[in-house]
């Protein structure tokens, strides 16, 4: 405590009749409690909020000039150094909701996937009213492959903006065109599984058959057609054709063939998003 | 009866996701409250408020992309709801079954009202119409066009003369319903409404937007009468209590504002959600409140009488 030295920074600009009272304050502060916080930290605190306030205003400044340099090499697609200049900008302005949202959209261009969702929920939890950013978020998540994740910003994008025609027709649509094909794999998956898992565990086997009787042939009858079902189910695959439909394709005769081909167009667009 | 505003009942955790939309409404058949809310989840679900407690009666299943908003008949018997996938449909909530499903084309619906006889109900669309559905029939009956940019807000006026409808641009349209003539075109607000809602009386238009400001206006002159600040965020659902005497507003910045009507002055702040409040509504007697938003949360806020 000896050796607190306010007196030597403060010097000359502050005036002594201060100096002498903020000394005679902090020696009573010392001699009534133990650390004397109270007083000291009501000093600390102005002495920081002034310099702040002065580093703020070059942050800001600093910070939207990085922004600007950000942006146009962006344009020019350098898009690392882009990268390179907001992250400098997000450490002066942590809040600023732009900066995320723009990197998040460059982070895309360069497949940094999961990088670019991480932005844009940085972006939409600095303004969540902002429909933007909620598009942004989306197809970040779609990039990921979390589709249902994406559909769900889209929603939020279009309830903050409904008169936003791309929203509709371009993100959400296509969106959830993919939610629904990725709920008919997974349902195909899971009829697949759950009959598979009555052949093993067939509830006719469970049952005590008098061998003489007709029942059993019944079971065994049973058991064939559930076998069966399963080897169909086997055989059939999800095929989505270019147009997006949905079909159930028995494969084997030249059926693997169609699903290479079917979403070619697709693909094309999802990159171009 | 209570003397001061407060906090009566929290349902935590109402939906899956964030709740967009309530109505409240009471049955003239047996007096039963009922409340429905439509979420971001897709559903849409009935809740009785009976001996101050919020019970679950059906989860009402069949929308799609998120349910929008949710409008009560003036009889207690019917729901609308419409949702992104651009459905509206009717539920009957004695049974909790659904009574039709309407398409109503792509992006043609958004917020629902029962008329007053509650014979029809009216929804925007992003083309500036707003369409008129019958309830019995299930189709589109007619439409009155604004000329104008995508609806978001649609309200009745309680003697049936007037159709409201608030735009993404700002802008109020008020039609006779009689003549299907639009009588007057305010340009209010330079943001989108949310909300607008006319007093029981049918002589003040209240609106909402995204500007932060609640406007009042009289209805017969097409004057503006007030315009009131306090939201710190956008303004996102007004509703009238059915006295005459107050108003209420809820906002993206988390507060709910109780107004009065004659001295336009703010009387009472909410703090209670974590989050922004989507919808905000009064019971039939004005003795309570209803809000509901994105922490999914239900809360029932009692009022003096």
């Amino acid at each position: 405590m000896a050796s607190f030295g306010w007196k030597r920074k403060a010097g000359e600009r502050v005036s002594k009749s201060v100096v002498q009272q903020f000394e005679a304050e902090a020696e009573r502060a010392e001699g009534d409690e133990p650390g004397g916080q109270a007083e000291e930290e009501v000093d600390w605190l102005h002495a920081i909020k002034r310099r702040r306030e002065l580093l703020l205003e070059d942050c800001a400044a600093k910070s939207k000039r990085l922004k600007d340099e950000g942006a146009l090499l962006a344009e020019k697609g350098r898009h690392w150094e882009a990268i390179k200049k907001w992250d400098e900008a997000i450490q002066l302005t942590p809040d600023n909701p732009l900066l995320y949202e723009m990197k998040s959209q460059v982070l895309t261009i360069l497949q940094e996937v999961f990088p670019a969702v991480k932005a844009a929920e940085m972006a939409v939890k600095f303004r969540p009213l902002w429909w933007e950013g909620w598009q942004t978020l989306g197809r970040a998540q779609l990039n990921l492959g979390e589709v249902d994740l994406a559909v769900r910003s889209f929603q939020v994008a279009i309830h903050l903006c409904p008169s936003e025609h791309t929203l509709w027709q371009e993100d959400l649509a296509w969106a959830w065109r993919l939610q629904k094909q990725h709920s008919a794999t997974k349902e195909k998956i899971r009829q697949e599984e759950e009959t598979k898992k009555q052949i093993l565990n067939a509830p006719e086997l469970e049952q005590d058959y008098d061998f003489e009787s007709d029942e059993v042939l019944a079971a065994c009858v049973a058991v064939a057609e559930r076998q069966t079902r399963y080897e169909e189910l086997k055989r059939t695959a999800v095929v989505i054709d270019s147009e997006g439909n949905i079909k159930n394709v028995v494969s084997g005769e030249g059926g693997s063939e169609d699903t290479a081909t079917p979403s070619k167009e697709q693909f094309v667009k999802a990159r171009g998003l | 009866m209570s003397t001061q505003y407060s906090i009566l009942f929290k349902q935590e955790h109402a939906h899956d996701d964030a709740i967009w939309t309530a109505a409240w409404g009471k049955s003239e058949a047996d007096g039963s409250e009922t409340i429905v809310t439509g979420s971001l989840d897709d559903m849409v679900k009935v809740w009785k408020w009976s001996d101050e407690k919020l019970e679950l009666q059906w989860t009402l299943e069949g929308h799609q992309l998120g349910v929008v908003s949710v409008d009560i008949s003036h009889n207690g018997a019917i729901a609308a709801s419409s949702s992104l996938d651009a459905h509206i449909r009717l539920w009957d909530l004695e049974s909790g079954k659904q009574i039709k499903s309407m398409d109503a084309g792509p992006v043609d619906a958004w917020t629902v009202a029962f008329s007053p006889d509650s014979k029809y109900i009216a929804t925007g669309s992003h083309l500036g119409k707003v369409n008129i559905f019958g309830v019995e029939s299930g189709k589109k009956e007619y439409s009155l066009d604004t000329r104008g940019k995508f609806i978001l807000s649609i309200a009745y006026s309680p003697d049936g003369k007037y159709l409201a409808s608030g735009a993404i641009d700002g802008i109020i349209n008020i039609f006779d319903i009689a003549t299907g003539k639009l009588l007057h075109t305010l340009e209010g607000h330079a943001m989108p409404i949310r909300s607008l809602t006319f007093s029981p009386d049918s002589q003040l238009l209240v609106t909402a937007s995204d500007d932060g400001y609640i406007k009042i206006y009289d209805v017969q002159h097409a004057n503006l009468a007030g315009t009131l600040s306090g939201h710190g965020s956008w303004v996102l659902n007004v509703a009238f209590s059915p006295d005459d005497t107050h108003f209420v507003s809820s906002s993206s910045d988390k507060s709910v504002k109780v107004w009065d009507a004659s001295s336009r002055a703010c009387i009472n702040t909410f703090f209670d959600h974590q989050d922004q409040v989507w919808s905000v509504k009064y019971n039939s007697t004005g003795s309570k409140i209803i809000s509901a938003g994105d922490d999914r949360a239900i809360h029932i806020y009692d009022c003096p009488m």
